[in-house]
């Protein structure tokens, strides 16, 4: 049972975690109920839809786990019967939903659950898809196109999920930064800051998840790049253009999400920019972090640490100055990313 | 390919520290144009941390590190030269497991600016059985010949390999010296730091005791 469940509990945390957040600002500060969200998800098929698809992008990494045997097909030589870990299992699936059943469970009862639970089937056959293993040579120009495409690997082999996590808490983050948004009736700057706000703290757990695959192949590949002449500077440089991918690209999301839910053009306009700054500077600050971790014996826990600060130090800067705190983002991230990092530290030594 | 009056590779007074141990002392070694060196010493003595220094992964505390006239760690310009002129294989051969060998020699290539591994090398080294396997479900073997065949792209001025026979059967250990004999033959050179002293006699190295 060990076997089974704790690593499908570790990889559904993220997703437990996003999902209170998001409850918390849909529910706590809006004095919505769940039943107002079920209700409208009804009677709205495009709520619905993206509720759905937010849900399957966030469960099916879950899932995966559970419904392929990979990592317990050693149990099979193990003498008890055979069914027992797929019993488990299923179990498993249904239960780990536990945000999602909970939702439908509170609005809409019963009913509410056996909605929930039908998406349970498309679940379990989206995670037994597998995509074909990579293949060919590519063709890299220079060493910075190499290395970077060296990151994008990392992050398409090793985050995979944790990239579709992201893509999930990204819609759920639009979603209640608009909501959150409509409700407030702000001007459109005050919108942004508080839309921008709440996405970089809903996405925290998607961000984080894809920044430790990251973190080790910027470690990983240090000895080669070294000796292969790439620099120090240019490997952060190749790092934070990674991280700024990840960023950027799930807070677009967001970003559109959250326009469509509050509906009103001026907003968007500056919602888009404001979103975009946000999501530069933060990927900035954890550049930082990440570079920090990869020298630490525990990388995994200072990545999390370092996403967790750089969206609290976002929603500071925001709150403190509005909409121009998107620039003092940026400006300290650009101060806090090492240039010469290490190798900058050892080579002060050398006459 | 260095001229030949130009060392392959020059250390003038190395020193070497490592969490405030001195590994290297004051080490000074010339490798002239086709010559191949082999480093030997017991465990711990600092074989792979000398060529870790010589790759330019490892700074030095103090002395210089030329390779083909230029400094391994001066300007970045002379960094960039050096390191065109050098091809290294780790003792772990560990690059990013995700990899596939084709991708680990792609990258080789684009940083050096030179063509993939020739047919010559393909068929030398077996290479395309791992061109599209993973690095990490590659055996220690697989895992160093694709990292190898990496090192050998160019070809480069300076071979520096860290126990290359690690994990190599009989028959890749012949070729593998065939390899460096015929790199060397070609006026490049080679740094080999191994156990194996019938690989070194094999390669014809200067043996240098460290």
């Amino acid at each position: 049972m060990r076997a089974v469940i704790v690593p499908s509990v570790r990889r559904a945390l993220p997703v437990w975690i996003g999902a209170g957040i998001v409850g918390a600002v849909i529910f706590g500060g809006t004095g919505m109920a769940p039943r107002d969200l079920t209700q409208l998800a009804l009677r709205t098929p495009g709520l619905a839809l993206g509720l759905g698809l937010a849900w399957l992008l966030l469960f099916v990494p879950v899932a995966r786990l559970l419904v392929r045997d990979d990592e317990t097909r050693f149990l099979r030589s193990l003498p008890f019967p055979q069914w027992a870990p797929r019993l488990i299992a299923a179990g498993a699936l249904v239960a780990l939903q536990v945000p999602w059943l909970i939702l439908w469970l509170v609005g809409e009862g019963g009913f509410g659950g056996a909605l929930a639970l039908a998406l349970t089937p498309i679940i379990a056959v989206l995670a037994l898809v597998r995509g074909r293993p990579p293949r060919g040579v590519p063709v890299w120009r220079g060493p910075i196109t190499a290395l970077l495409g060296v990151y994008a690997r990392a992050l398409r082999r090793r985050a995979r999920d944790a990239l579709l996590r992201a893509a999930g808490l990204a819609l759920v983050a639009g979603g209640a930064a608009g909501l959150f948004v409509r409700n407030n009736g702000l001007a459109p700057a005050d919108a942004s800051v508080l839309a921008a706000s709440v996405i970089a703290v809903v996405l925290v757990p998607g961000w984080a998840g894809t920044l430790l695959p990251l973190c080790e192949v910027h470690g990983q590949a240090r000895w080669l790049a070294s000796s292969l002449g790439a620099s120090d500077r240019m490997r952060v440089g190749v790092l934070g253009t990674a991280i700024g991918m990840v960023y950027v690209g799930a807070m677009v999301i967001a970003v559109a999400i959250a326009a469509v839910v509050v509906g009103e053009l001026a907003v968007a306009l500056v919602l888009v920019p404001v979103g975009v700054g946000t999501a530069l500077g933060l990927a900035l600050v954890v550049t930082r972090g990440v570079v920090w971790a990869e020298a630490s014996v525990t990388p995994a826990a200072k990545v999390v640490l370092a996403s967790m600060v750089a969206s609290a130090l976002a929603v500071v800067m925001l709150g403190w100055f509005g909409a121009v705190g998107v620039v003092a983002l940026v400006t300290f991230g650009l101060a806090a990313v090492p240039v010469g990092g290490r190798e900058s530290a050892e080579l002060a030594s050398v006459k | 390919m260095s001229a030949p009056f130009l060392p392959s590779l020059l250390l003038e007074d190395l020193v070497v520290k490592r969490g405030g141990r001195t590994i290297i002392a004051k080490l000074g070694l010339s490798v002239a144009a086709g010559e191949v060196v082999g480093i030997v010493g017991k465990n711990g003595g600092g074989k792979s941390t000398l060529l870790m220094a010589i790759a330019g992964v490892l700074a030095p505390t103090e002395g210089r590190i030329m390779i083909a006239g230029a400094n391994v760690w001066g300007s970045s310009t002379q960094r960039r030269a050096s390191r065109r002129a050098l091809g290294y294989v780790p003792e772990n051969a560990d690059p990013p497991g995700f990899l596939l060998g084709g991708e680990l020699w792609a990258m080789c290539a684009a940083s050096r600016g030179v063509a993939g591994p020739s047919d010559a090398l393909v068929e030398a080294m077996g290479l395309d059985e791992l061109r599209d396997v993973a690095i990490e479900r590659m055996s220690l073997g697989q895992r160093r010949r694709a990292c190898i065949a990496g090192a050998l792209l160019g070809p480069p001025t300076l071979l520096v390999l860290d126990e290359p026979d690690n994990g190599l059967d009989a028959k890749r250990l012949t070729v593998l010296g065939d390899l460096v004999s015929g790199h060397c033959a070609e006026n490049n050179s080679a740094i080999v730091a191994t156990h194996d002293r019938d690989l070194l006699t094999r390669i014809a190295a200067r043996i240098v005791e460290i």
